[in-house]
């Protein structure tokens, strides 16, 4: 028989797990766009290297799974010397893997900005520096907007690999009620409408964002 | 060294095979399940649309190491019970199967209208016109995502390691909690995707090709 | 290759809604065999709606359209739409040609005239190819057949398109503005085609922008306006004597346009 009791007995502290799923999606949205900005402007240099050294970083990020990347971070980070909480690796990693695929919505977003944005600001005499920060990304950004909803909503998803790491989100807190009621299936179910609710209520939010942008 | 790669070499191979063997039936499984929903959606009976949506909804936005657990541990109390690598296999058809059959939707719209109407007006039958005139023009413009999609797929075959599916991931974290080296099998395994990844993106920019070739190189 | 003998067609008060829209108002038109009519007059006027009931591309929402005696959308008047399989085997007696070609991208010129014999006539690939090839050698594109679409000019493309409605021999084609997607020069290419399928005796219906064309080869010119079909008669009555006041600025404006004498 399905369970609603064990549902609705433990939903409180499966939703409470949530802010844990919450905080590493976000940070690691946010880290993933400072550095992807940086690997952007990397990818657009004019120096070899650089764009050397850009491709090279998108393409291991994105060719090694995430929890691969999540298992080196935890048993490599000390053999080099670095200890950090469980929690602060995981959204280091996170944001590191979100960077590659921003980096690329960025790019992307930038070849859609007419050329003479750039050639006014220059023309004004405005310095590389701010016409990228002034000019260039307020207006990726605002275009990219859309695949950084979806980005956000992916990291999401991929924050419930986490608990290999140790920490106690939706999905590990989930496995843990599931292995002392009993009841798999209905834990299971709950934490998945938790997701499916927090990704509804971001691609709403970020649909109202576009909205007001736009006018 | 060589003493490890004796004791856990056959393993590892092992544990590479069930990869691309996850990996290449659940991308095959889930393209076949994706494109019959959408041919159930689009030539169906209008009623089917809502449980489509709701089907495609729940597994884009819940995680797919969540629909494991779900389809592992929870099918059981609902008379589901498999082992390891069905479940796994079957999770990686279901969680395709939702992405696939919206980047079909998505090159089934791009189709130009007349063309659908030329066939229709010398009288080709539906399943024609499905096989013969839509799909292999819808190709063009879906191909890059279908592919970009299965390169996805092959990284969210690690996820099936927490189903104790033996895959390589699985293989590999046994052999660092027995011999606790850790460095070089992560550095290994990490390169060993990167190479794989590398490898389906370039064999599918040539099917790409392939299938563009009439629209790309001028005689 | 026109070996079957031409149809004809005949609308009955057929209408045609979209919506609040209507599209074809009452419409009736018989189309002899053997003979070019042609539909002209302003856009939105419903001539392309009508020639798309004549296949049914549109199905016409009250009313009859039969080809020869058969009627076709419906079982009966009024009665239930009909059969897939039923309309399907009419459609085979009817060849279209459309505005933008509509040819598939991803088949060559061959393959697009040979798949309908294979797929729908049913032939072996073998038979299929060689009448494909008599079908493009009566377009004048024999040496083309191994191009694709993207490889030919829009005027090559339209015969290539009328070579795949031929090859199906059908007993009556359909022209929706055959010419109106093509640049000046190469009009005369797809109209000498034309002229060549109406000297053979096929029943022709073709809606066009090309005055000259229907002053020259139709039998029977066809004046629509809203929906209503407002004037018909020889070439000669249409054009030389417009007795009815929308037809006569109609071609006033025409002219004005083209600057031509017919």
């Amino acid at each position: 028989m399905f369970s609603f009791q064990t549902i609705v007995e433990n939903f409180p502290v499966l939703l409470g797990s949530a802010r844990y799923t919450l905080l590493i999606s976000v940070l690691g949205c946010i880290e993933g766009l400072i550095l992807g900005a940086v690997i952007c402007a990397a990818a657009l240099s004019n120096k070899r290297w650089m764009r050397r050294i850009a491709a090279l970083y998108v393409s291991f990020f994105r060719g090694v799974p995430l929890l691969i990347q999540l298992l080196a971070a935890y048993y490599l980070l000390p053999v080099i010397g670095i200890n950090v909480p469980a929690l602060a690796a995981a959204v280091l990693t996170v944001g590191l893997c979100a960077a590659a695929y921003l980096s690329e919505v960025l790019r992307g977003s930038l070849n859609a900005i007419p050329q003479g944005q750039a050639e006014a600001a220059a023309a004004i005499g405005m310095a590389p520096r701010d016409v990228w920060i002034r000019i260039l990304l307020p207006q990726a950004l605002k275009i990219g907007l859309p695949a950084i909803v979806n980005e956000l909503i992916l990291l999401v998803k991929a924050s419930s690999l986490v608990t290999v790491v140790g920490i106690v989100e939706i999905t590990r807190m989930s496995q843990s009620i599931a292995a002392a009621t009993y009841r798999p299936l209905e834990i299971y179910l709950a934490a998945a409408f938790i997701y499916l609710v927090i990704n509804l209520v971001i691609a709403q939010a970020g649909r109202m964002l576009e909205r007001r942008l736009t006018v | 060294m060589t003493e490890i790669i004796q004791r856990y070499g056959p393993d590892l191979l092992t544990g590479f095979g069930y990869t691309i063997l996850s990996w290449a039936l659940g991308t095959l499984l889930g393209l076949v399940l994706g494109f019959m929903i959408e041919i159930a959606r689009r030539f169906g009976p209008a009623f089917l649309r809502y449980p489509i949506r709701a089907y495609v909804e729940f597994v884009r936005g819940t995680p797919f190491l969540v629909q494991l657990f779900v389809l592992y541990y929870g099918g059981p109390l609902i008379g589901l019970r498999l082992d390891a690598l069905p479940a796994g296999i079957l999770g990686l058809t279901i969680y395709g199967s939702a992405y696939f059959t919206e980047i079909l939707r998505a090159g089934f719209d791009a189709v130009p209208v007349g063309q659908v109407e030329a066939a229709r007006a010398i009288g080709f039958r539906n399943t024609t016109i499905i096989t013969r005139i839509m799909v292999p023009v819808m190709m063009v413009s879906a191909l890059p995502a279908l592919v970009n999609f299965a390169i996805i797929l092959t990284k969210e075959t690690v996820i099936l390691s927490m189903i104790t599916v033996p895959e390589i991931m699985f293989q590999t974290q046994t052999m660092m909690s027995e011999t606790f080296a850790f460095v070089a099998p992560i550095l290994i395994l990490a390169l060993f995707f990167w190479g794989f990844v590398e490898l389906i993106s370039r064999f599918g920019r040539r099917l790409e090709r392939r299938f563009t070739h009439y629209l790309l190189d001028r005689s | 290759m026109t070996s079957q003998t031409a149809a004809s067609a005949h609308l009955r008060n057929v209408n045609k809604f979209y919506g609040p829209f209507q599209a074809l108002k009452d419409v009736s038109l018989d189309i002899p065999p053997g003979k070019v009519t042609c539909l002209i007059g302003p856009s939105g006027s419903g001539k392309s709606t009508l020639l798309r009931c004549i296949n049914v591309l549109e199905l016409y929402d009250s009313g009859e359209v039969r080809i020869d005696d058969q009627l076709i959308g419906y079982d009966s008047p009024g009665g239930k739409v009909m059969a897939a399989n039923r309309l399907r085997e009419m459609r085979r007696e009817i060849g279209m040609v459309f505005q933008q070609f509509n040819l598939w991208p991803h088949m060559t010129a061959l393959q697009n005239v040979a798949e309908g014999l294979e797929r729908v006539r049913g032939l072996k690939r073998p038979e299929a190819q060689a009448r494909a090839r008599e079908a493009l050698a009566k377009v004048g594109l024999a040496d083309k057949e191994d191009n694709h679409p993207s490889h030919l000019s829009g005027g090559q493309q339209q015969r290539v398109a009328i070579a795949r409605a031929i090859a199906m021999e059908p007993r009556i084609m359909l022209f929706d503005e055959p010419t109106s997607a093509l640049d000046p020069e190469l009009v005369g290419e797809v109209l000498g085609v034309m002229k060549q399928l109406a000297a053979e005796g096929m029943t022709m219906v073709v809606v066009t922008h090309e005055m000259g064309f229907a002053a020259h080869v139709a039998d029977r010119v066809v004046f629509m306006e809203r929906g209503e079909i407002v004037a018909t008669g020889s070439p000669r009555d249409v054009f030389n004597n417009p007795t009815d006041p929308r037809l006569a600025s109609f071609l006033q404006g025409y002219r004005e346009r083209n600057s031509l004498d017919f």
